[in-house]
C-alpha cells in the first residue's frame, strides 16, 4: 500500500465574486478513514466535486490510487455520496440500483446479487415486506437515504467519497452508517468524508483536514493534530501542600495558565511542555498527588480555536 | 473516452422507463385512433347531413318562358341518384331524392314570387329558391339564395346542373334534339393529377401533398413531443439531484448522448407502431374506396433515396432540438422556469411549422428554397418539399450538410452547458452567464 489513495495538490478553484479553494494540498494514505473538516462554505464540497472530476480545478493536480483522476477507469473504483441526496422518484428500487451499478461497469447479474444482499443487510427486505420491488417514492426518506448508500457502495469501491454523510441522518441510521464505515476500514478500503459535526470526525477519522475558507488550516493524524495543536490541560488534585504547588505551578517554562481552585487546579501547559516534567516536578516535591490526569482537548475545541468563531460566521455566508 | 457500456446502461435505462410508463402505453395505441378520428369523423359528417338536408330541396322560380327549370330540376335529381356518397349512406335502403319545386311566371311576378319564397325559407318549408328570369338563357347567369348558400359544393352542384340544362336547351335551340343532344350534353370532364419527377410518373399529385404534409407534421410532432420529454428527464436529473451520482460516473456528454439516444430510440418504437396502423388502416381505406366505386388512387411511390433522406432528417433533425432542449433543461430549475426557457426553441419549430401551408402551395418558390436549408427548418421543410416536386441534389445534400453541422454545433454547445448547469443551482443563468459557461466549461 505505497501509493496515496488521494493526493491534492496546489489545488485552486475560482468563481466570479469568491475564491471557494486557495491552493489546498492535502494526502489521504490508504486504508484510513479521513475527515475533511471546515464550517459551512469553506470549500469542502468544491474540493470534493474537483477530486471527482466533476469540476475542473484552475490550477493543481489530483491523482487518486497513482493515477490522474481525470481517467475515467480509476472513477469505477470510487464510491460517492454527494451531499444533496437523490434518486429517480419513479423508478422501483431494484432498478436504481442496477443502473447505479452498471454505471460504475459491474455486470448485471453480480449487480443483482449485491443488492440483494444489501438490502437484506440494510432491512429493507424483510419476510413481510420486499422494499426493493417499490419505487422509490414510495419509501420513507430514511430508508431513501439506506438505498442512496447502497448505490454507494454496490460497486465495492477502494475508495468511498462521502460529502456531509450524517446530516439529515436519523439516529439508527447514523449508526448503521458509522458501523459500515468502521467495517470498511477493516477490509483495507480507505473513506474519506466531509463534516462539520467534529464529535463524528473524531471518534470515526484516524486522520482530519481541516480547512477555512477555502484554505487548509491544519492536517495531520488526529493524535498527532491533537498533540501539536491541541493545548494539553492537566487537572491536578492534591492532599496538602498547596503553597508548594503554588510555586511550581509559576513556571513559565512548563506553565501557560492556572486556574486554582484551592485543591484542584485546571493547567494548561505551555504549547509543547511535557506533563511528564511537571508531574516528576511535583512527586519530587513531596506533595501528595491524588489526580494527576492529562485532558485531551476535543477537534472541536481545536477547530474553535484554529478557525474561530468570526471565521465560521464569515464562513457561513460564503458557498460550497 | 466513452465505455460503450455504460452508453448503454444509460440507453437503456432511459428507453425502458419511459415505454413503461402508462403515458407512452396510452398514447401508441391511442395516438392512431385520434388521427383516424380527426380525419374520418369530418366525412361522416358530411354523409350524414346529405341525408338530412338534400341539395335539390329548394323552389325554381323560372321566369324564362323556356323549360329550362324542369330540365334543370330533372338533371340535378339524376345526379344527386347517382352520387356514390349516397350509396355509402344507402345501408338503410335507398334515400328518397325529393325534385326542386317548380314555379313558372312571368317575369313581372318575381319580385312578388321571391318575396313569398324568402318566407318560405325563413318558416323552414325549404331551403333556398333559385331565380332564374328572362336573361338567364342568353346571359347563363341566375340568383340564389337560401340558407345553404355558403355550402360551396352545393352551390357548385346547383351550378353544374344549370350549366347542363342550358347546353342542353341551347342544344335544341340550335337543332340538336332526343339521344344526340343527351350525348353531347353528358360530358363530364375529370383531371387526374399525376407527377412527373426525373425518375418518371408517381402517385397522385394530391396525394403525395397529404402525404407530404402528413410527413411533415408527423416530424414536427414527434420533435416537440420528444424534445420536451427529454427537457423534463434532464430537469428531474437536476432537480431530484441525481445527476451528481450519475455524472459522477460517467461523464455529462456520455449521460447526455445516452439520453438523446434512449428517448429517439423511444420516439421510433412508436413511430414503428403507427407506421402498423397506418398500413392498416390504408388498406381499409381503399378497401372501401373500392367498395364505393370512388375508384383508388395509386399510393405515392416513395423511392429509397427518399426514404433514407426522410430518416436522416428525422434522425438530424431530432437530434440537433433534442440537444438544445436539454440545455434549456440543464439551466433550469423548475418546470415553470423550463417552459419559459424552452420559448426560443419553440419558437423555431413552430416558425417552420407555420410554414407549411404556404410552401405546399409553392414548393419550388425562394421560400420553399430558403426554408428548407436552414438547418433549424430543413427537418420539417425538406420532406414536404420533396413530396411536393423534384428537388436538386445538391439543394439535398446541402440542406442535409448544414443540418449535420448545425446538429454537431447544438451538440457541442448543449453539452457545455449541460456539464455546468446540472450541478448549478439558484437563479437562472443570463445570456452573459450562458456564453461563459460554454467558453470555459
Amino acid at each position: 500500500m505505497s501509493e496515496l489513495a488521494l493526493e491534492i495538490r496546489a489545488v485552486s478553484k475560482r468563481y466570479a465574486d469568491h475564491v471557494a479553494v486557495d491552493a489546498l494540498s492535502l494526502a489521504v494514505p490508504q486504508g484510513t478513514v479521513y475527515g475533511l473538516l471546515g464550517p459551512n462554505g469553506a470549500g469542502k464540497t468544491t474540493t470534493i466535486r474537483m477530486v471527482l472530476n466533476l469540476i475542473a480545478p484552475d490550477e493543481g493536480t489530483i491523482s487518486m490510487l497513482g493515477t490522474s483522476n481525470t481517467d475515467r477507469r480509476i472513477i469505477d473504483r470510487v464510491g460517492y455520496l454527494p451531499e444533496e441526496r437523490g434518486l429517480y422518484k419513479k423508478m422501483q428500487v431494484r432498478r436504481v440500483l442496477r443502473f447505479l451499478a452498471e454505471l460504475k461497469g459491474v455486470s448485471a447479474r453480480d449487480a443483482d446479487r449485491r443488492i440483494d444482499e444489501w438490502l437484506e443487510r440494510l432491512s429493507l427486505t424483510t419476510p413481510e415486506k420486499d422494499w426493493g420491488n417499490a419505487k422509490v417514492d414510495e419509501l420513507s426518506r430514511g430508508m431513501q437515504q439506506k438505498v442512496q448508500f447502497i448505490g454507494t457502495l454496490l460497486h465495492d469501491p477502494d475508495v468511498v467519497i462521502l460529502d456531509e454523510p450524517f446530516s439529515g441522518l436519523d439516529p439508527i441510521n447514523a449508526q448503521a452508517l458509522k458501523d459500515t464505515v468502521v467495517e470498511l476500514r477493516k477490509r483495507g478500503k480507505t473513506v474519506i468524508f466531509s463534516t462539520h459535526l467534529m464529535d463524528n470526525a473524531e471518534r470515526l477519522c484516524d486522520s482530519v483536514c481541516i480547512i477555512a475558507r477555502g484554505k487548509k488550516v491544519l492536517d495531520g493524524s488526529v493524535a498527532g493534530v491533537k498533540a501539536e495543536h491541541g493545548a494539553s490541560n492537566v487537572a491536578l488534585s492534591v492532599a496538602g501542600g498547596q503553597e508548594r504547588i503554588a510555586e511550581l505551578l509559576k513556571d513559565q517554562g512548563l506553565i501557560d495558565k492556572v486556574d486554582d481552585q484551592n485543591r484542584f487546579f485546571e493547567v494548561k501547559m505551555r504549547r509543547g511542555a511535557d506533563p511528564q516534567a511537571l508531574l516528576r516536578a511535583i512527586i519530587a516535591s513531596g506533595v501528595e498527588v491524588q489526580r494527576f490526569e492529562l485532558v485531551q482537548p476535543s477537534l472541536h475545541q481545536i477547530f474553535l480555536e484554529k478557525v474561530g468563531a468570526t471565521n465560521i460566521e464569515r464562513g457561513m455566508s460564503g458557498h460550497g | 473516452m466513452v465505455s460503450t457500456g455504460k452508453l448503454m446502461a444509460v440507453i437503456k435505462r432511459e428507453y425502458v422507463e419511459r415505454v413503461r410508463t402508462k403515458w407512452f402505453i396510452i398514447t401508441t395505441l391511442f395516438g392512431p385512433l385520434f388521427f383516424l378520428g380527426i380525419s374520418v369523423v369530418p366525412g361522416l359528417l358530411t354523409v350524414r347531413s346529405m341525408r338530412d338536408a338534400q341539395v335539390t330541396d329548394f323552389r325554381i322560380l323560372d321566369a324564362t318562358g323556356t323549360k329550362l327549370g324542369a330540365r334543370m330540376a330533372r338533371t340535378l335529381k339524376d345526379r344527386e341518384l347517382n352520387n356514390p356518397l349516397r350509396k355509402v349512406i344507402g345501408g338503410a335502403g335507398p334515400v328518397a331524392v325529393v325534385e326542386p319545386k317548380i314555379l313558372t311566371l312571368a317575369q313581372a311576378q318575381v319580385a312578388e314570387a321571391e318575396a313569398t319564397a324568402t318566407r318560405a325559407v325563413m318558416n323552414g318549408e325549404t331551403r333556398g329558391y333559385l331565380v332564374l328570369d328572362s336573361a338567364t338563357v342568353a346571359t347563363a347567369k341566375a340568383r340564389y339564395a337560401g340558407k345553404n348558400a355558403s355550402s360551396l359544393g352545393e352551390m357548385s352542384q346547383i351550378e353544374a346542373a344549370l350549366r347542363a340544362a342550358l347546353l342542353m336547351q341551347r342544344l335544341e335551340t340550335a337543332g340538336i334534339t332526343g339521344a344526340r343532344a343527351d350525348s353531347l350534353a353528358r360530358v363530364r370532364a375529370d383531371v387526374a393529377t399525376e407527377r412527373i419527377t426525373s425518375q418518371g410518373r408517381g402517385g397522385s399529385g394530391l396525394v403525395s401533398a397529404i402525404f407530404g404534409f402528413l410527413i411533415a407534421f408527423l416530424l414536427y410532432m414527434m420533435i416537440i413531443l420528444y424534445g420536451q420529454n427529454i427537457l423534463r428527464g434532464v430537469l428531474e436529473e437536476k432537480t431530484t439531484r441525481v445527476a451528481e451520482v450519475v455524472i459522477s460516473s460517467i461523464s455529462p456528454e456520455t449521460l447526455l448522448a445516452g439520453k438523446v439516444i434512449g428517448v429517439g430510440a423511444v420516439g421510433l418504437t412508436q413511430q414503428l407502431v403507427w407506421l402498423g396502423f397506418g398500413v392498416g388502416i390504408s388498406a381499409y381505406g381503399m378497401g372501401m374506396a373500392n367498395a364505393m366505386g370512388v375508384g383508388t388512387f395509386a399510393l405515392p411511390q416513395v423511392t429509397a433515396f427518399q426514404m433514407v433522406c426522410l430518416v436522416l432528417y428525422f434522425l438530424l433533425g431530432y437530434t440537433f432540438y433534442a440537444a438544445l432542449f436539454a440545455a434549456v433543461g440543464a439551466m433550469c430549475n423548475s418546470q415553470e422556469e423550463a417552459t419559459q426557457a424552452a420559448q426560443p426553441v419553440m419558437m423555431l419549430l413552430v416558425a417552420s411549422i407555420i410554414l407549411v401551408q404556404p410552401i405546399m402551395t409553392q414548393p419550388t418558390g425562394t421560400m420553399a428554397t430558403v426554408m428548407s436549408l436552414l438547418p433549424f427548418s430543413s427537418p420539417i421543410i425538406m420532406p414536404l418539399v420533396m413530396s411536393g416536386t423534384q428537388v436538386p441534389l445538391w439543394q439535398v445534400s446541402a440542406s442535409l450538410g448544414l443540418l449535420f453541422l448545425a446538429c454537431l454545433g447544438s451538440i457541442w454547445v448543449s453539452a457545455r452547458i449541460y456539464r455546468v448547469g446540472l450541478l448549478m443551482t439558484g437563479k437562472r443563468p443570463s445570456l452573459k452567464e450562458l456564453v461563459r459557461w460554454v467558453r470555459y466549461a
